[in-house]
């Protein structure tokens, strides 16, 4: 049987040497250009967006596409929700294969540096630079100078992010990371609201001599931290200059990671995995070992809510919210997350189709109701800064405080420090880098060394390691 | 007397032989409950997980230290779950999808293991071989390949594109020769001498015989639909075909996107139900066997 | 005449499964081939209109990767480890399943459940059981040891660090094999008592009139008789085990590990799904070949083994 086996094996691998074509199809790396005759209102085209909205930012989105609708009644658009975020990409990836992806997607920087591979993304500055009309309507084809300058900057400039100042997508909503604290408890104790690194090493050691059995600091996400502290001391973490470098193996961040390991040794904080679940669960406990300062998602607001079980009704402690600590004032950075939107071309996407997608993403980033809507009912932040003459959206966010509005609050918090945001540059590799940084911080936080020498040792390795990996 | 004293004693000893034998009847009576029962124990702890996980808040569900019983019934996650997804339609899809490709694949399957099992031909050694090397590459590198095959073949977003591509599995066909080479082939060269055709054959003796089998290919064929996530979602993800899991993995989400799985467990109990009365329906053929009439060692 | 008969039935009752295999399997395996001997192929940069050359870069790559020998080595553990343990496990069950009068409706049914389990649930027991939550640094207290370090504790052990960061790649294999012989479990019960369903009753009513002990009717009489059903179990295990994988995504999540030794516990399906992601199909492709290549041997190995003792 097996001799059998064998030459079916070997046919298969005769078969195989006729085979060795490898396809190649359209697609460029230069920007769309804008045929001449501009958009047509008048033709009907269809066009599809794939997602990750669940069942409610689907009711949202279905009413803005009707508004949409009365603008432009032909373009006739379709949707899908993918599954969750570890979806998406590989979905889009495959359906770009088979060249049926669909026309707007939504996207992190990671997912679209894989589909530029396959120069599947539609470059966008002739679109947003043109100034033609829209027949029918006074509306031009591109961004007017006031909608540019509308966005928040650090947001738009993510389209940036591949290494070739081109643009390739737009904001659609973000969050970003903020320090959560017990305001209560601070206000109790008389602490002061730490904004840089060294003040909040200091409050954690005040925290554990009022409480020693407390994790002063709960930090949710260890790749953030690593980024974020890269970012805010310009230590290098990666580039995607030349297709992606990885520079994070220096000794500046081996000293602050270093600086770290002796921290957590002391017991100033936990992670989320070092703790083994989220350390929201930390913060909100009110009888068990907690924390009383947690850096999480500025979306994941209601999580870090506290409760209000008790038999009164009332809540067990009120919530502050402040922008996360540090380590140059000069040189504040604070990590933004949060999709944004692509349009993806194959070949038979028509010019018609790109145009349409093109009127409909800049609908969704730059309608003011729409913006308003979405980061009440998904508590991210909107990328435009009017948003706030939206009536029903002020509203909300003045209603903003630490007990029953912690999410309007959140999203104030992250509204105001705008000027703060970065987005860690992506390249096909750049989760990689996410992935390992991550390794290898929560090694040498955790991992055992018998003396100062070893702590040296076991940090070069995992350094070592990480870069190891990404550069396989 | 002593052969009074000799029946007394034969009798003392039976009565102990006795004495011994039930009590170790008894002693592996208990073992073998006691065994059953710890198993069982085991594999129903996580249906126990899902059930107490769709009465929770998505707060307790969260927590850090689980709790093992809610500490407030959320029953209302079941009426979320029934008005937010169409569970209707999910459903309707899922069993037409299930149903028709458990037949086919049954027919498909039976005539190929049947083959194997009882025809001779040329190359069937290398034939099978072939198919059981066909196992060893890990499917996801097929999935790109198929996909690109079923959009030129123009099958995206219909029912075919979920079931043609996985009616075969070489699988259940090697599941099912195993189970018809143990039925005798004497039984065959005598239907054959008889005149029998080989579909009334199969009909009436091999597959009544391999029913507890064939059964358990329609539960895992079955449970296939009920379970199939990655391909549904690329080929016919729209909502005249969605099927359950897909539906269900984004029905239910909070405002921020995450999952809110509670709801999801909740949706998840409420479809399971009636494919659950349908199992229990179908043990009972597994379980009671089939009548041995007929057939000799 | 009759041989010549056979010849063409047999290839007519096989026509609708291999037509299908060649479409929907043979198809993909040659394309698998080709990626496989097209250095540096991938999908997307095809697309964009890269090109690449013959040759067997792909193949090379894939064994110069520092932990190559890592991921052998966790995939041939775990399979070793658990086909045995599951299907003695499942034997055991369905013969005392299928031996016992009182309660052996509800046990039957007990162990049909995890048929209609959600998947999600079943991941989430094991890090409920497992987990560790809130262990501070150089101390010995922690919110909860998980249920299994609560039991060991019970009886007078020490809590062991399963899956959190800082815990043995020991006790990491030792969580996997549990975890996956326990997913196993209620299939290979499935087959293994539709297969006893099979067995004619004679051959146990002999037996008990003959007074034969039941460790003696299991190893004489249910095993050879259940053989070509434990044969598959058996095979289908191996091959299965082999591309382990989604088991250790379930239990370590995308890292493959905990959380401080990320990929310590990956497979080679494991370094498929990460060159994939990459857009490295070519790699993908030659691990693939290489892991099929594994499989081959072992299983022809195990036909020739398993051939010897199973009767039809």
């Amino acid at each position: 049987m097996s001799k059998k086996i064998l030459s079916v094996l070997l046919i298969s691998i005769m078969l195989v040497s006729t085979l060795l074509l490898s396809g190649c199809q359209k697609g460029s790396k230069d920007a769309f250009v804008i045929p001449e005759e501009g958009f047509n209102p008048d033709e009907t085209v269809e066009i599809t967006f794939t997602h990750t909205m669940g069942a409610k930012l689907q009711e949202v989105l279905n009413t803005y596409i009707e508004e949409f609708n009365k603008i432009y009644p032909n373009i006739k658009i379709t949707h899908q929700s993918a599954g969750g975020w570890g979806d998406i990409n590989g979905q889009i990836n495959t359906e770009i294969t088979g060249g049926t992806q669909p026309n707007i997607a939504y996207c992190y920087p990671d997912h679209v540096a894989m589909y530029n591979i396959a120069k599947s993304v539609v470059v966008l500055d002739n679109l947003i630079a043109s100034e033609m009309v829209i027949p029918g309507t006074n509306e031009v084809l591109g961004l007017t100078a006031a909608q540019k300058a509308d966005f928040i900057e650090s947001y738009y400039n993510e389209g940036l992010a591949y290494g070739d100042n081109l643009m390739y997508t737009m904001p659609l909503n973000k969050s970003t990371e903020v320090l959560y604290y017990d305001k209560t408890f601070f206000d109790a104790n008389g602490l002061k609201v730490p904004t840089t690194w060294d003040e909040l090493w200091d409050t954690c050691d005040k925290i554990l001599k009022i409480d020693p059995d407390c994790y002063p600091l709960g930090y949710d996400a260890e790749d953030n931290w690593f980024i974020t502290l890269c970012e805010q001391m310009k230590t290098g973490y990666i580039s995607a200059e030349n297709g992606g470098q990885y520079l994070f193996n220096n000794a500046e961040n081996k000293a602050f990671v270093k600086e770290l390991r002796e921290y957590y040794q002391k017991g100033y904080f936990t992670t989320q995995e070092l703790y083994g679940s989220y350390t929201s669960n930390l913060f909100v406990e009110t009888t068990d070992t907690r924390c009383y300062m947690c850096v999480g998602s500025s979306g994941g607001a209601s999580y870090q809510m506290s409760n209000n079980d008790t038999a009164d009704g009332s809540f067990a402690f009120e919530v502050g919210v402040a922008p996360i600590p540090q380590a140059d004032a000069n040189n504040r950075k604070t990590i933004s997350q949060g999709p944004s939107l692509c349009i993806l071309q194959g070949a038979n996407t028509t010019d018609q189709q790109i145009l349409a997608s093109w009127l409909f993403v800049k609908y969704l980033c730059t309608n003011i109701d729409f913006q308003a809507e979405f980061s009440m009912t998904s508590g991210y932040m909107p990328v435009i800064k009017s948003v706030t003459e939206n009536e029903n959206y002020a509203a909300w966010l003045a209603k903003g405080n630490g007990k029953e509005y912690l999410v309007a609050k959140c999203v104030q918090v992250g509204i105001d420090g705008r000027d703060d945001y970065f987005v860690s540059p992506a390249f096909n590799g750049s989760s990689t880098a996410r992935t390992q940084v991550a390794a290898l911080l929560l090694t040498c936080l955790s991992g055992e060394a018998a003396d100062d020498a070893a702590v040296d040792q076991l940090i070069d390795d995992a350094f070592q390691n990480a870069i190891n990996e990404c550069e396989y | 007397m002593a052969k009074n004293v000799q029946d007394v004693m034969q009798s003392r000893d039976i009565k102990k032989i006795s004495a011994v034998q039930t009590a170790s009847r008894f002693l592996s009576k208990f073992a073998t409950y006691a065994f059953l029962l710890i198993m069982a124990l085991i594999v129903l702890f996580p249906f126990y997980w899902m059930i107490i996980s769709s009465l929770k808040t998505l707060a307790e569900y969260r927590q850090a230290v689980p709790t093992f019983w809610p500490r407030q019934l959320m029953f209302s996650n079941y009426a979320e779950a029934f008005t937010t997804a169409h569970l209707g339609d999910l459903f309707l899809n899922t069993l037409y999808v299930g149903l028709i490709s458990t037949v086919l694949s049954l027919v498909i399957t039976v005539l190929s293991a049947f083959a194997f099992a009882r025809l001779e031909f040329k190359g069937k050694e290398a034939l099978f071989g072939a198919l059981l090397a066909t196992m060893m590459i890990p499917g996801e590198l097929f999935t790109i390949t198929n996909y690109i095959t079923v959009n030129q073949l123009g099958w995206m977003h219909t029912f075919t594109a979920l079931i043609v591509p996985f009616l075969v599995s070489v699988f259940y066909i090697y599941l099912l020769r195993q189970n018809f080479m143990q039925i005798p082939n004497e039984l065959y060269l005598a239907a054959k001498v008889d005149g029998t055709s080989d579909i009334k054959y199969l009909w009436k003796v091999m597959i009544p015989l391999a029913l507890p089998t064939l059964i358990s290919i329609t539960i895992l064929k079955m449970m296939g639909a009920w379970n199939s996530y990655i391909w549904p979602k690329l080929v016919a993800n729209d909502a005249a075909h969605q099927m359950i899991t897909n539906g269900l993995r984004n029905a239910f989400t909070d405002t921020t996107g995450q999952a809110n799985y509670p709801v999801q467990m909740a949706a998840v109990a409420i479809v399971s139900a009636p494919l659950f009365l349908v199992f229990l329906c179908l043990r009972k053929y597994i379980m009671s066997g089939v009548s041995r009439s007929g057939i000799k060692g | 005449m009759v041989e010549n008969k056979q010849q063409w039935k047999a290839w007519l009752y096989l026509s609708p499964a291999i037509f299908l295999l060649l479409v929907f399997t043979v198809w993909p395996i040659i394309n698998t081939l080709r990626m496989a001997f097209l250095n540096g192929y991938g999908n997307m940069a095809a697309i964009g209109g890269a090109t690449f050359e013959f040759g067997i870069d792909n193949f090379l790559k894939v064994i110069e990767y520092k932990q190559f020998l890592q991921c052998l080595q966790n995939t041939a553990i775990l399979c070793v480890a658990t086909v045995p343990i599951s299907t003695i496990l499942a034997l055991l069950i369905a013969v005392a399943l299928n031996s016992i009068k009182p309660l052996q409706k509800t046990l039957q049914t007990i162990f049909f459940l995890p048929y209609v389990t959600n998947s999600i649930a079943i991941g989430m027991v094991f890090a409920a059981m497992f987990n560790i939550v809130g262990l501070k640094q150089g101390s010995n207290i922690a919110d909860t040891w998980g249920i299994i370090n609560n039991v060991i504790q019970f009886f007078g052990g020490e809590p062991i660090n399963w899956i959190n960061a800082g815990s043995s790649y020991v006790a990491n294999m030792a969580v996997m094999v549990v975890y996956i012989v326990w997913n196993a479990l209620p299939f290979k019960i499935l087959i293994l008592l539709g297969g006893l369903q099979s067995i004619n009753k004679q051959y146990y009513d002999a037996a008990k009139v003959d007074g034969t002990p039941k460790g003696r009717v299991l190893t004489r009489i249910t095993v050879p008789l259940l053989s070509p059903m434990l044969a598959y179990v058996i095979i289908t295990g191996f091959i299965g085990g082999f591309k382990e994988y989604s088991s250790i995504i379930g239990i370590f999540g995308d890292k493959m590990g905990p959380a401080d030794a990320a990929g310590r516990l990956n497979t080679m399906v494991g370094f498929v799904y990460d060159a994939l992601a990459r857009d490295r199909q070519g790699r993908a492709s030659a691990a693939a070949l290489i892991l099929f290549a594994i499989i081959l041997v072992v299983t022809l190995f195990n036909n020739k083994v398993i051939k010897k003792h199973v009767h039809y």
